[in-house]
């Protein structure tokens, strides 16, 4: 009996020692979920991979969670059981809950707090007002920009006498004409989306989508899309269809509108600029393209559009060694080289100006195939973001943009007018907006 | 029915612990949690929640657009689950006639059991085109015959097609196993009595299979309920103007993708409701039609 | 076959050979679109024949999904299930069946309604089980005041930790949970005869005896089909294992990296439609399940089993 004691006690003894034994400092780790998929997930592992050759205090444990909902889905459901990431990527329309629940850590402090200088005025103020609270300070990080444009058939142009890309709506039905007189059965391949139909529409013209200043000053938003320019619009997208100008392409119809363009059955459709890169990988050699900033309608000053993608979130409930990891790695993002890695081998447009003035500097977008691509970075800065025109904040945004969505699909469809449809949408959409104030009663957004 | 039983024991009760415990743990436990959120406001990111009581149900079952959800649901699971149980029965039981070549069919069969679904959407969505597809050939007999992106029960169509290809497969395996299962003897006493095949298909085999029937009338009917979400959200991602919105993939939306807790709740509960009643129905009123011995 | 009928014969191939084609229709598209290059695969109409990209799109896929270590983690989760399901199924349907107890029906309903509920609309709450599987019989211990009476006589906190995140356990208990497979083995053990228990009986059999003795063989149809059911059903698993698991190199599973390869309409605009890559994936994905379902043909023979009773 005593010599099982003695022994166990040894034993205990000697595991206590080699375990309280000085070991080397392994490095930091934090984990961070991001949504990105395929090519452009790997860009982002990448970056991950080239933070921890470039030091050994810290390592970044990357993780694709397949899209932006489900990284924001399955952060929520890990932060519930306290196994959440310090870092989440999260899209626009994603973060109003996040923002409302407080339970993130705004980069502008984490920096202070660890100490990393950050030039926040660098940022181009397009991108940084999405992002930061109303009095400037950053919530999140900017990462993975991009802004719609439009991408034209430089020989259908031509074949059609046009000889530049028109600017506002009323020239761009000129061009239709100009290009169904020349031939071409299909001028403009267009499917409905929010994003910019409705919200980089409404920046553009300094309208508002909500009430509030697009949700910014409180909870008691109302949307207001069923009474600006914006009914015109989609009536006279609707209208277009009609006449023959454009053609309704999704990829549930058969053939998306990039594909339709690429292939050179349309000669025009919109998207977000992060589709340059794809464009030139996909398009079969001899397309003559270009892209141009979106219309707006005559009468109308032009405004700034917003950014689309996603930032980088730091999330509240971690250790302070996790949290110096994360700046550390987000100061790493906001280099020089880093973000010439990221635009040059994705579609999307840099973040801050100096980035961009490097790149301008060394002639990256004289060559292909990145020329004309920071017309985006022009019609994100064309004015100082205004009260309209700062982004947009509104609960359950996601909901609203389904609403919208299905409410154009019937109109489109023939089943109601476009009127009819923005107003059902409108009124579902405020229906929405009262429940997300009663689920945060007394709050407003930071 | 039964009259033959062992006397009840703790092995009884000890065989029954080990899958009561799981699902307690991992299905009844979690599951109390989703369903309280149905009488409250939740937030997402925790921090607290008000109480409504009955107020997301009655948001719910107010909006005439969850009734279409409804309806469209039922619509589903009706026709998939005939569609591919008649299929599924049809082709086992000619496969178990076992003529030449009937091991590759087994084989073949059974596949589409096995594809995950990012291929099956894009396969089906090259079928159903109606720009480039297969179908795309109605168009050339009479433009704008086929369009799933604008006629409603079309794009009904296109997911009940898909949804019930891949129940094919899974009914096959069972109807087949169960076809195999009945005593070759008895199928030889029939023949000498004089019975035809197809008269011994529907007077021997098919009584004998009505066990099986009925559990896949019961899987697939609430399969087609809880568990189509891959296939809506591959194909029409609920479109078009919401024609192909199943009960489960509005959950799916406003939950997990809108980051309503508690209406999704509220809706699970709905459909929950909705699938046990369903079930009661098979049990008491088709089971009784079921020859067990 | 009994009798010669030729003119059953010729339209049972007939049905069969339609059946297959319009089964296997999809199937064939995916494969040609493995085989085409990225602009191709990208251009309407869709190809309807094969390219010769074949090889090099499945190297690609497989190098960029790093499948290997995934075939295998996900080969483990897969035969973990199968055995955990094929057995609690069994031995929950034998009590249901071949007892008779009150609250049998109770018991038969409160398994059943797990099928009713999908695993999308509770994925938070089990995720937080996930991450602690002991937590609810923490809480009931700490609300029925247990947990404060051991504290405070013996001054031992129980503080009960299981965490089954990255882990196979964590991937598999759960998917063993579902009813179907007790459902299932419930109908076949209803259609066993009273005589063979009776004859059990008087054998002087006891329960288990004659579940292992008797019940067992005759099973092995059900057996086959439930295993190859289940194989596939895990081997397919998306959702859950995407939350679940972070290590995504020591645990990762097939589907989950297979999705990485889809394009994600999403995004606004960006990644390069890579169908190919994902279309070839897919096909290696689904091989494992295609073999074990052409080793599990067997066991559907008529004539290896010894049904007559």
């Amino acid at each position: 009996m005593t010599r099982k004691w003695l022994l166990g006690a040894a034993l205990a003894a000697t595991s206590t020692a080699l375990m309280s034994a000085p070991v080397s400092a392994a490095p930091v780790k934090f984990e961070y979920w991001y949504g990105l998929t395929g090519d452009l997930g790997a860009v982002v592992l990448e970056t991950c991979n080239r933070f921890n050759a470039s030091q050994t205090d810290y390592e970044a444990v990357c993780v694709g969670q397949d899209g932006y909902e489900k990284a924001v889905q399955n952060t929520i459901a890990a932060f519930r059981a306290g196994k959440h990431p310090t870092i989440v990527q999260s899209f626009d329309a994603g973060t109003a809950d996040l923002m409302l629940s407080g339970e993130f850590y705004p980069v502008k402090k984490l920096m202070e707090d660890a100490g990393v200088a950050v030039e926040w005025s660098n940022y181009f103020p397009g991108i940084a007002n999405y992002y930061a609270a109303s009095n400037g300070d950053f919530f999140s990080m900017p990462f993975n920009s991009s802004t719609p444009v439009y991408y034209f058939n430089k020989d259908h142009f031509a074949k059609a006498g046009l000889t530049e890309a028109p600017l506002t709506w009323e020239g761009m039905e000129e061009a239709f004409k100009a290009l169904k007189a020349s031939g071409q059965a299909c001028a403009m391949a267009y499917a409905p989306s929010t994003w910019i139909d409705l919200e980089q529409f409404s920046m553009a013209h300094n309208i508002p989508v909500a009430s509030n200043n697009n949700g910014y000053d409180g909870l008691d938003t109302q949307v207001l899309f069923n009474t600006t320019q914006h009914v015109k619009h989609m009536e006279d997208q609707q209208r277009w269809i009609q006449e023959g100008y454009s053609q309704i392409r999704t990829a549930q119809s058969g053939k998306s509108a990039r594909d339709s363009f690429v292939e050179g059955e349309c000669s025009i459709f919109f998207s977000s600029i992060a589709d340059h890169n794809t464009v030139h990988k996909i398009a079969p050699a001899g397309l003559n393209w270009d892209v141009q900033m979106i219309p707006v309608y005559e009468g109308f000053e032009r405004h700034n559009t917003v950014v689309g993608g996603a930032s980088l979130w730091v999330l509240s409930g971690k250790t302070e060694d996790e949290y110096k990891a994360a700046a550390a790695y987000l100061a790493f993002l906001a280099t020089p080289e880093s973000e010439e890695f990221f635009v040059s081998n994705t579609g999307y447009i840099p973040v801050t100006k100096t980035g961009y003035q490097a790149l301008l500097d060394k002639g990256f977008y004289a060559k292909q195939p990145y020329v004309n691509r920071d017309i985006a970075l022009k019609s994100l800065t064309f004015t100082e973001p205004g009260p309209l025109t700062r982004g947009i904040r509104l609960g359950s945004f996601i909901q609203i943009r389904a609403e919208w969505t299905a409410e154009v699909e019937a109109a489109l469809a023939g089943q109601k007018t476009m009127k009819e449809a923005l107003d059902t949408a409108a009124s579902r959409s405020n229906d929405l907006l009262a429940r997300f104030a009663r689920t945060y009663p007394g709050k407003s957004f930071p | 029915m039964r009259r033959a039983y062992f006397k009840f024991s703790w092995v009884a009760a000890a065989l029954l612990a080990p899958q009561l415990l799981i699902i307690f743990v991992f299905f009844y436990w979690p599951s109390a949690q989703a369903l309280y959120w149905a009488f409250t406001l939740e937030q997402p990111w925790g921090g607290g929640n008000t109480w409504v009581g009955f107020d997301n149900f009655a948001k719910t079952l107010s909006d005439p657009y969850y009734w279409s959800s409804v309806q469209v649901s039922i619509v589903y699971a009706l026709a998939t689950t005939a569609l591919a149980m008649v299929m599924a029965m049809t082709l086992a039981v000619f496969v178990d006639r076992q003529l030449a070549g009937y091991k590759a069919y087994r084989v073949a069969l059974i596949w589409p059991y096995a594809i995950a679904a990012p291929a099956v959407g894009l396969a089906f969505r090259f079928v159903f085109n109606p720009n480039a597809g297969i179908l795309s050939y109605l168009n050339v007999v009479m433009p704008g015959l086929w369009d799933p992106t604008q006629i409603a029960w079309q794009s009904v169509f296109t997911i009940v097609i898909a949804g019930a290809w891949k129940h094919v497969a899974y009914s096959f395996i069972f109807f087949l196993a169960a076809l195999q299962s009945i005593p070759r003897s008895l199928i030889e006493a029939a023949a000498i009595d004089g019975a035809r095949p197809l008269r011994r298909m529907f007077d021997l085999q098919l009584p004998l299979l009505t066990p099986t029937i009925f559990f896949l009338l019961v899987i697939n009917i609430t399969d087609s309920f809880t568990d189509s979400f891959g296939i809506v959200d591959t194909l029409t991602g609920g479109g078009p103007f919401r024609a192909t919105d199943l009960m489960v993939y509005k959950i799916y939306s406003d939950g997990f993708r809108g980051f309503d807790y508690s209406g999704a709740a509220a809706q699970s509960i709905v459909l929950m409701l909705l699938v046990m009643a369903l079930t009661f129905v098979q049990f008491r009123y088709v089971e009784k039609r079921v020859h067990y011995t | 076959m009994i009798e010669r009928t030729p003119i059953l014969n010729i339209s049972t191939h007939v049905i069969l050979a339609v059946g297959l084609l319009l089964i296997l229709f999809p199937i064939w598209i995916a494969f040609v679109a493995a085989t085409h290059d990225l602009t191709a695969v990208n251009t309407a109409p869709v190809e309807l024949w094969p390219g010769d990209q074949l090889w090099a799109n499945l190297t690609a896929a497989w190098e960029l999904s790093d499948f290997g270590p995934k075939f295998i983690n996900t080969l483990i989760v897969a035969v973990g299930v199968v055995i955990g399901k094929v057995t609690l199924a069994c031995i929950t349907a034998f009590s249901l069946v071949f007892f008779n107890y009150r609250g049998r029906m109770l018991v038969f309903w409160i398994i059943f309604i797990t099928l009713m509920l999908p695993l999308e609309v509770r994925i938070v709450p089990t995720y937080a089980v996930a991450a602690n599987a002991l937590s609810p019989f923490q809480v009931i211990l700490d609300v029925t005041g247990i947990s404060w009476l051991v504290a405070t006589l013996s001054g031992i906190q129980i503080s009960l930790e299981w965490n089954l995140l990255n882990s196979y356990t964590g991937l598999i208990l759960p998917l063993v949970a579902t009813a179907t497979g007790t459902f299932l083995y419930r109908q076949f053990f209803l259609t066993i005869p009273d005589e063979l228990v009776e004859a059990a009986q008087m054998d002087g059999a006891g329960p288990l005896r004659f579940l292992w003795d008797t019940l067992i063989p005759l099973s092995k149809t059900n057996i086959a089909a439930l295993a190859t059911i289940m194989f596939v059903y895990a081997w397919n698993q998306y959702l859950w294992p995407l939350l679940v698991i972070t290590d995504r190199a020591n645990y990762g599973m097939v589907v989950v990296q297979l999705s990485d390869l889809v394009p994600d309409a999403l995004t606004t605009g960006g990644g390069t439609p890579t169908w190919h890559y994902a279309m070839a994936g897919t096909l290696a994905v689904m091989l494992p399940p295609i073999i074990i379902v052409i080793f599990m043909q067997r066991w559907f023979v008529r004539g290896l089993i010894n049904t007559d009773k």
